[in-house]
């Protein structure tokens, strides 16, 4: 009988808790919320947290592969607002398809110009996306002149530029596929390749891995690449969601962004963390907020669990490592 | 002697003249400064600008120097200090903050220039030390959506069951907070059996009011109503409705904005509160005129915001924003 315990443990239930505390939290927490509204596991309830869910989490995606390299990207939110802007504008211009390439162009430029700065000019990271962060927010009042941006309502039932937001594959929701999708195949390739290891090593020791012949500036400026190719495509799905756009849409989501991936459980020092656990940090995130609403609790419940479950988990996560739950350092 | 004194006359006369043609020049124009909040940032604020310059310059009597603080606090305070120095005969200020601006304001008014508020008001500490606040009247507008959801209810004859949803404003802001106000005092007096299942903020926000109406749908199989707090919160309650496929939900907004205006014209959305940012700058421009002349101004000096509905639509102009 314990052999069996022991198996599944691999020996050591608290090893087990802490290394996996993040998806036990998550059951937990689904348990709580199941038991708390009868509407909560419904079908229709889990398909509409993980739609809402998805935008966030396709930034989350990109970011998380900027904090593995040991950097942070605080244009995101900005970025999302300049690409959704720019897309649903020139949606009507010159179609949807060349909308998409050119938004896709321009946010890609962005990204580039962000690893230029912290990979090649090696600036902090902090200092150069915070400054991005005003700068592009700037850049989309520029481009928009302060007007609200819609797609002409007349096409918004029959351009094919709706499916990426409203359409569904089997009765699976766009966003949902595009998410999972895209989740899985940044997932692979930072967990199998070569270059998704040589991510890991310049997030762990960036002097160790320029000696091991890594090129640390062209992987930390790819890693912004990645980050603003994944902002284009969540640009995509909120533009053909809500068909039409605001000047500061994306205010603010950078730090959702950052507490999806902190949640899930990847250090802000850099080399640790994975994408399925941010996809879980994620999905915590949206059923918490989704749960508390269905529970009727007011807004700020939200706001104040949210960091308490953020901290938490932070907490557990040091706590696992060092084996304790308070510093030893006195 | 005799041509010195007559110089003198001459000259005393003259500067006399002088001193009492000034005030009847300064009558005849006025020196109107006004500093913004954050022109750009949003449709309404940039064509307020467009429609202040214009009436202004339209009116041979009005010179104006227009600023804009960029949603600045500090910066704005400079230039309501930068305008007091150049003494002109009444400054007109769209606060970025409340509370931040009252120093410079009441600076302002010690200085002897008159101060009027625009578009939204500063904090209660200050009123001692503006003439006037010009503006929309955001509580009667809550009442107004209030009367035209109650009516819709009633010609559908539904006002005895019907259930609704609020989606409000950013929290913390004070338009937000009184269109709620108005919205929640006056349904219960109008329509006193409609049931208001839940309130949740949609932050101006139009994908996240989005979101939130996903869950609302979720949470509660029957809903005949939803109010929002502008109509770009309730195009977005709508956009969730359509995608779940709820029909014959009755929406509510206020402030019309353009893509309210076109979803009415297509008969899915009901009605909203016809808000002009040029009737807006205009009853500020006015507002400073009348303050400067030193004619009774009410100290709360409300534009009229009336109901748009699918039924009266043709008599506005789709806004511009």
């Amino acid at each position: 009988m314990s052999s069996i315990a022991q198996k599944l443990t691999g020996g050591d239930l608290k090893g087990l808790v802490a290394r996996n505390g993040i998806f036990i939290a998550f059951i937990a927490a689904m348990i709580a919320f199941g038991i708390g509204s009868d509407k909560f596991l419904s079908f229709d309830n889990l398909e509409s947290v993980v739609r809402s869910s998805a935008m966030i989490g396709v930034m989350a995606l990109g970011v998380t592969v900027v904090v593995i390299s040991g950097n942070l990207d605080l244009s995101v939110g900005s970025m999302l607002s300049f690409g959704t802007v720019m897309v649903v504008d020139l949606h009507d211009k010159i179609g949807p398809g060349p909308a998409i390439l050119v938004m896709m162009a321009c946010v890609l430029a962005l990204g580039a110009f962000n690893g230029f700065l912290i990979g090649f000019v090696r600036l902090n990271s902090l200092i150069v996306t915070l400054g991005m962060l005003s700068a592009i927010q700037g850049l989309t009042l520029i481009y928009s002149g302060g007007k609200n941006v819609d797609i002409d309502p007349s096409t918004q039932d029959t351009t094919w530029f709706r499916v990426f937001g409203r359409g569904d594959i089997a009765g699976v929701d766009m966003p949902i596929i595009i998410f999972f999708g895209l989740a899985l195949i940044v997932g692979m390739i930072v967990a199998f390749t070569p270059y998704g290891r040589r991510i890991y090593a310049v997030g762990g020791n960036s002097t160790a891995a320029v000696f091991s012949g890594i090129r640390r500036r062209r992987v930390v400026f790819s890693t912004y690449l990645v980050s603003s190719f994944c902002v284009g495509v969540a640009a995509i799905i909120l533009g053909s969601r809500v068909m039409g756009s605001q000047n500061n849409v994306g205010q603010g989501y950078e730090l959702l962004v950052l507490a999806a991936v902190i949640l899930g459980g990847t250090s802000l020092l850099g080399g640790s963390g994975s994408i399925l656990k941010t996809v879980i940090g994620v999905l915590i995130l949206g059923f918490i907020q989704n749960g508390l609403l269905l529970l009727g609790y007011p807004y700020f419940a939200q706001w104040i669990v949210t960091w308490i479950v953020i901290i938490l988990a932070v907490w557990l996560d040091v706590a696992a490592k060092r084996g304790r739950l308070l510093s030893s350092i006195s | 002697m005799n041509t010195t004194m007559r110089n003198l006359i001459a000259g005393t006369t003259a500067l006399a003249g002088v001193a009492y043609a000034g005030p009847l020049l300064a009558q005849e124009t006025i020196t109107v400064g006004i500093t913004q909040n954050n022109v750009g940032v949003d449709s309404y604020q940039t064509t307020y600008e467009q429609a202040f310059i214009e009436s202004a310059e339209a009116d041979p009597s009005v010179e104006a120097v227009v600023l804009d603080a960029g949603g600045d606090v500090a910066r704005q305070i400079a230039q309501i200090q930068d305008l007091v120095q150049q003494g002109v005969d009444a400054l007109i200020i769209w606060p970025t903050n409340g509370k931040a601006v009252v120093p410079a304001v009441r600076a302002a008014d010690n200085a002897g220039i008159p101060v009027v508020i625009t578009n939204s008001n500063i904090a209660e500490e200050g009123f001692d030390f503006i003439e006037s606040f010009s503006g929309p009247d955001n509580i009667t507008q809550g009442s107004r959506s209030a009367e035209i959801m109650c009516d819709k209810f009633k010609e559908m004859g539904i006002e005895s069951e019907a259930k609704i949803v609020q989606i409000s404003g950013q929290p913390g802001y004070t338009t937000a907070i009184e269109r709620a106000q108005g919205f929640e005092d006056r349904l219960p007096e109008v329509c006193p059996d409609v049931e208001l299942l839940e309130t949740q903020p949609g932050d101006w926000n139009r994908e996240k009011s989005q979101r939130v109406m996903e869950a609302f749908l979720v949470k509660y199989d029957d809903i005949d109503g939803v109010y929002a707090g502008d109509d770009n919160m309730g195009v977005g309650a709508l956009n969730a409705a359509k995608a779940a496929g709820r029909e014959g939900i009755i929406f509510v907004g206020a402030t019309n904005f353009a893509v309210g205006y076109e979803a009415m014209g297509r008969g899915e959305y009901w009605g909203s509160i016809y808000q002009s940012p040029v009737d807006d700058a205009k009853n500020a421009l006015a507002t400073a005129k009348a303050v400067v002349a030193g004619e009774d101004v009410p100290f709360l000096n409300y534009f009229d915001t009336p109901k748009i509905t699918q039924d009266n639509m043709d008599q506005f102009t789709k806004p511009v924003f």
